[in-house]
């Protein structure tokens, strides 16, 4: 008997976790709907945020630029055609919850507060404003860093 | 206009389809370049490779927020990719309407499709190639020479941009048009009229959101994309070995013993073919994952 409640009440289980997991809303569906706020949408033209990313061939790099929204520019940096790290430009003069990861920042290029992102990014925040990004899955932190370097910083603070 | 949201359109894309096992057969022409990503979570971290699950959800958040911002044009680009595809009107056939199933049946199918003339192909092959010019642009936005960036994008195409151009070479192009389909595109376009344009059922569809305001800049602007394009649609073809004879051999693993009936089966695969719009999907997708993960 009590083996037959006990299986019972497994099966009610079991029942009861798939009808759960059916049930379960994805995870995306909260943010189905949301925009950003007029705060966060950035304004800047995104062509003029082309000329600080490093210039192309960069120590036997091509840089070849694959987005420009916006506020938003991307490139892809190569090498013998092989994608090496994807390169951004993002203005975040609106968003406080991007820019507040910096105030924990220990590090710096040049002036400019340097943190990591997961285990893939770099980003300086430059001026208060513009953030510049290095994401690849092959280069470490310190050959991101060296990257970041390489970007017109002192050109984009004074945009 | 497409209002779903970003993730759904990504989950919504089946993991198994005519489709699919089309895209699949050109593995050999990009070999590696896609993979069918059916699921937002696991496009965020194809495009990011990070583990991290808060991470994740932040990157996926942002992106969501921003293909929902219709400013942005990532809207606009799903809806032409979906159009390009869309059949509703060109054929009417109600046989269509379970083209996704696993049991659709191609060869009962072909006896209701009538075989386009070789001028129709290419004007289809034209405004495809138009259509997705202007969904690049309206992703990746461009500067200053915008044809010029989309012809050398082209070239160096990736992952389903790739897969998206074979399938287009493939099943638009090399397969109805045959191995002179470049001299066959080049006449028809060469000589486009405005009757032979707006007679085209996908044009009128996908003009109002072209970046030109009449038919006149409608032509110059498939002639100008189509020259600035050959070169790269020969090379592409050539090098990948987008030959009509290994592709007929190839589709008929697929759709069955379609005997000889070419023409059948190139007028029946532009009807039971969704590249655009399912290649068209990730690609923004990535593009715009690809923001978000550069913006938090």
């Amino acid at each position: 008997m009590k083996r037959t409640l006990l299986l019972a009440a497994a099966l009610g289980l079991v029942a009861g976790l798939s009808a759960c997991k059916k049930d379960e809303p994805s995870r995306w569906e909260t943010s189905a709907t949301a925009t950003l706020s007029a705060a966060a949408t950035p304004k800047i033209e995104g062509s003029k945020l082309n000329a600080f990313f490093p210039a192309d061939n960069t120590d036997g790099h091509t840089r070849v630029f694959s987005q420009e929204k916006d506020g938003f520019v991307e490139a892809k940096l190569k090498k013998d055609g092989a994608d090496v790290a994807t390169l951004s430009i993002s203005d975040a003069s609106g968003d406080d919850a991007v820019k507040s990861k910096f105030e924990k920042s220990t590090d710096k290029v040049g002036d400019y507060p340097l943190v990591t992102v997961g285990k893939n990014q770099s980003a300086v925040l430059v001026n208060g404003k513009f953030q510049v990004k290095v994401s690849s899955p092959t280069l470490d932190p310190d050959a991101r860093k060296a990257w970041l370097g390489k970007f017109d910083l002192a050109g984009l603070a004074k945009l | 206009m497409s209002d779903t949201p970003l993730h759904q359109l990504v989950e919504e894309l089946p993991s198994s389809s005519i489709t699919t096992r089309l895209l699949g057969l050109l593995d050999y022409a990009v070999p590696g370049e896609w993979k069918n990503i059916t699921s937002f979570e696991e496009m965020v971290k194809d495009v990011t490779g990070e583990d991290d699950s808060d991470l994740i959800q932040q990157v996926g958040e942002r992106a969501i927020a921003l293909y929902n911002d219709p400013e942005n044009g990532y809207q606009r680009a799903v809806w032409l990719y979906q159009t390009l595809d869309d059949t509703q009107g060109i054929a009417g056939i109600a046989a269509l309407a379970n083209k996704l199933s696993g049991d659709f049946d191609f060869l009962d199918f072909l006896d209701e499709v009538t075989p386009k003339a070789d001028n129709a192909q290419a004007v289809d092959a034209g405004v495809k190639l138009i259509g997705e010019l202007t969904a690049f642009c309206l992703v990746n936005g461009l500067p200053g020479d915008s044809i010029g960036d989309f012809a050398s994008a082209f070239a160096n195409a990736q992952k389903e941009d790739a897969m998206r151009l074979a399938a287009f070479l493939a099943f638009d192009c090399v397969i109805p048009l045959g191995p002179d389909f470049l001299i066959k595109l080049n006449d028809t376009i060469g000589g486009l009229t405005d009757g032979l344009l707006s007679e085209n059922g996908r044009f009128s569809k996908i003009v109002s959101f072209l970046p030109v305001p009449d038919l006149a800049s409608s032509k110059k602007m498939i002639s100008d994309n189509f020259d600035a394009t050959k070169g790269v649609l020969e090379r592409f073809s050539v090098e990948r070995g987008l030959e009509q004879n290994t592709l007929f051999a190839k589709v008929r693993t697929v759709l069955g013993n379609v005997d000889d009936k070419l023409d059948y089966v190139a007028a029946g695969l532009d009807l039971v073919s969704n590249h655009f719009e399912h290649t068209g999907i990730q690609s923004v997708a990535r593009r715009v994952i690809s923001r978000a993960y550069g913006e938090i």
